[in-house]
């Protein structure tokens, strides 16, 4: 009996069973969901501000530094004016996001910084040294103080400054986990207080104009941690669908069920168009609904996060196919999906560090969509900003789905 | 008159250095079913695999329906069915499932599926998932598969290998039936039984190339020995001899027992399908 039957009626029919199928795959069904309210889960769970104060250490006390300083500058003939300006500098209370912990010695401060101590500050606002190792139990009401800097003045640094003593020395304790740039903001920190008592200029250069602050100036408005997840979520969401798909397509082969789809009017165009759609759309809708649900949608990116998911969507889709048409079983199909998914993730991954990413990660097929994704999410990037990426994406887009198509083509040819 | 279902003109198919398939060449009439009689890896699957488009063919040409064979063809693969001998059904789907898409895949929008599992004995479980099935019952499923389009073409592939003889009666049933609508069968076995009982015509096909294709009874004529079996009395115990009714004196030699007091029983002896494939290729069909 001859009928004829159009293209979009196979095609309707390929993905009506892709959806029966995916539905009916519990693993994979588990895994999605369990990876939605993981994902979003972890989103909202991670802080959305960043830790930007700083405890530095300082011996000895403030006080004895300034007392020391009143009677050396009485001595030289200072005024009473000015002994009361620096009576009432208190060097204690710090800046925002800077406060100060007062040791009386320099072997007490190196201790804490080394961790051989611990340093803790009272509800009266007492600091308590307790030596842990020791068994030393730890103060009732009172609240840990990490202190992971500290400056060690001689107690006649102010007086020794304001004359002009030669060979005044100040030790800068670090533990070694802090960053050389704030080691070296604390040196610079000595040496602008040596300058404020001395009145001497400082061997450095420094601009007239106003700090000139590249990109987005997020002073005071740090990138959280919750803010760099964005686009690892959003990968790891597409990293699952790739995983259903390449399932899907795998049982296709191994079971040959795409043999007997082969032999009735549907083609094989017909079937690697099926599994295109299904696949993109997939990956894309699960890629939507989680950065919907972490709040990433403005009424300004949401076209620009359109392109970008599309893009990675259809990308992991073309590994899904490679996936699909190489694994002989589950746990070939395991190995070949970590050997082509995890180099993907790694500029997801690279978002979490500080930095700018490695060159060998720039040139990872993802790296443009991340790119993309985090300027979008983070900086409220436009068009103009994010098109270079698009492109870059869509060229790897084109190599890795081209690939996917024709390795999977030749597969199911050679059933 | 009429165009033939099938035409194969010196078909040939190679895997590699292998040759599976050599000058092959044979034809098929609507409502006629063409037995392909040989053991394992004689070429019938490849075969098949070529005329249903599966893989080009390496030389010659065939024809199905008026219309040469080539890889995606949609005016063919409209009319054929394929019934593989891989179980390949969609295992997370229902019986219903299966037949419904692929019923929408011919662009069949009423396709009877429950009648057609009611014939294969599969209408009680056609809501329950094909992975849940026995061998039996997957085997039944793919016949009903093949069976949804109506087909014009039947290509069968070992329909009922491994079954227990219920399960092969019921198939074999269903195939006849389909004959009689008018659907040209091709069949593959290596059960000289199933080619005897089904075929109008049986093709011995053996490393790739047709050595005899006759009617089943042709082929006992022509490459068999009439012969009868007679078993006598002989004291306490039995004795049998043999004739050849193509031998001189036979005839007498036949009366005269029958006349005997001591004949028991008389049977005809006509040459097995397995026994003339043996005397043509020196094989059996098994293995």
């Amino acid at each position: 009996m001859s009928r004829t039957v159009s293209r979009g009626e196979i095609l309707g029919a390929l993905l009506k069973k892709e959806l029966i199928a995916y539905s009916r795959d519990k693993l994979y069904l588990f895994l999605t969901l369990l990876t939605l309210v993981f994902v979003v889960g972890i989103f909202w769970v991670v802080p959305d501000s960043v830790e930007e104060s700083i405890t530095l250490g300082v011996t000895p006390p403030v006080q004895t530094l300034v007392d020391d300083g009143i009677e050396t500058l009485r001595a030289l003939g200072a005024t009473d004016e000015q002994l009361a300006e620096l009576r009432e500098a208190d060097l204690a209370e710090g800046e925002e996001g800077f406060s100060v912990v007062e040791f009386e010695s320099a072997e007490q401060m190196a201790a804490v910084i080394e961790g051989t101590l611990q340093a803790w500050r009272t509800d009266e606002g007492e600091l308590v040294l307790r030596d842990r190792e020791a068994g030393e139990a730890r103060p009732a009401d009172a609240e840990r103080v990490p202190v992971d800097i500290g400056i060690a003045f001689p107690p006649s640094f102010i007086g020794d400054v304001a004359t002009g003593a030669e060979g005044v020395s100040v030790t800068v304790y670090s533990d070694a986990a802090v960053p050389e740039e704030i080691q070296g903001a604390m040196t610079s920190f000595v040496r602008e207080m040596a300058y404020e008592f001395a009145g001497r200029e400082l061997p450095v250069e420094m601009p007239d104009e106003e700090t000139i602050v590249l990109g987005t100036d997020r002073a005071g408005d740090q990138v959280s941690m919750r803010e760099k997840l964005i686009p690892m979520l959003a990968f790891m969401m597409l990293l699952i669908e790739t995983f259903a798909m390449a399932s899907l397509i795998s049982v296709e082969v191994l079971q040959r069920t795409v043999t007997a789809v082969l032999v009735t009017p549907a083609r094989v165009i017909d079937f690697l168009t099926a599994k295109s759609i299904f696949g993109t759309g997939l990956a894309l809708s699960q890629g939507l609904i989680v950065l919907a649900l972490i709040g990433a949608f403005t009424a300004q990116n949401w076209w620009l996060l359109l392109i970008t998911m599309l893009l990675g969507a259809m990308m992991f889709t073309g590994v899904a196919m490679i996936v699909g048409a190489a694994g002989k079983d589950f746990m070939g199909q395991l190995f070949y999906a970590m050997l082509f998914t995890v180099p993907l993730l790694i500029p997801a991954f690279s978002v979490l560090f500080p930095g700018s990413a490695a060159a060998w990660v720039r040139v990872l097929p993802t790296f443009p969509l991340l790119d993309a994704l985090v300027n979008i999410t983070i900086y409220e990037a436009v068009w103009a900003d994010v098109w270079r990426s698009f492109a870059l994406g869509a060229a790897w887009l084109v190599v890795l789905f081209g690939a996917g198509l024709v390795i999977l083509k030749r597969k199911v040819e050679s059933l | 008159m009429t165009t033939p279902a099938i035409k194969v003109e010196d078909l040939c198919f190679s895997y590699g250095d292998i040759e599976a398939v050599k000058n092959v060449s044979f034809e098929v009439q609507p409502g006629e079913i063409l037995g392909f009689l040989g053991p394992n890896g004689a070429g019938k699957s490849t075969t098949i695999k070529v005329l249903t488009g599966q893989m080009p063919p390496d030389s010659g040409r065939a024809e199905i329906l008026g219309m040469e064979i080539g890889h995606d063809n949609p005016d063919i693969q409209a009319q054929i069915s394929v019934c593989f001998e891989e179980k390949n059904l969609y295992l997370n789907m229902t019986a219903l499932e299966n037949l419904d898409f692929f019923a929408s895949l011919f662009g069949i929008k009423d396709a009877d599926s429950m009648e057609i599992l009611r014939r294969v004995g599969l209408a009680e479980r056609a809501k329950d998932r094909v992975h849940s099935f026995s061998k039996g019952m997957r085997q039944r499923m793919m016949i009903s598969r093949a069976f949804i389009n109506k087909p014009s073409v039947l290509f069968l592939d070992e329909p009922t290998d491994g079954l227990d003889p219920v399960t092969s009666a019921a198939i074999r049933k269903t195939i006849k039936e389909e004959a009689d609508r008018g659907a040209a069968v091709l069949l593959t076995t290596h059960d000289m039984f199933e080619a005897d009982e089904l075929s109008d015509r049986v093709a011995f096909i053996n490393e790739g190339e047709i050595v005899a294709l006759d009617t089943a009874e042709n082929l006992k004529l022509k490459y068999g020995t009439r012969s009868v079996r007679v078993r006598l009395r002989d004291g306490e115990g039995v004795s049998e001899e043999h004739i050849a009714l193509d031998e001189g004196g036979s005839s007498e030699r036949l009366a005269h027992l029958a006349a005997s007091p001591d004949l028991m029983t008389i049977h005809t002896e006509e040459a097995t399908l397995e026994a003339i494939f043996i005397e043509l290729t020196g094989r059996r069909l098994e293995g």
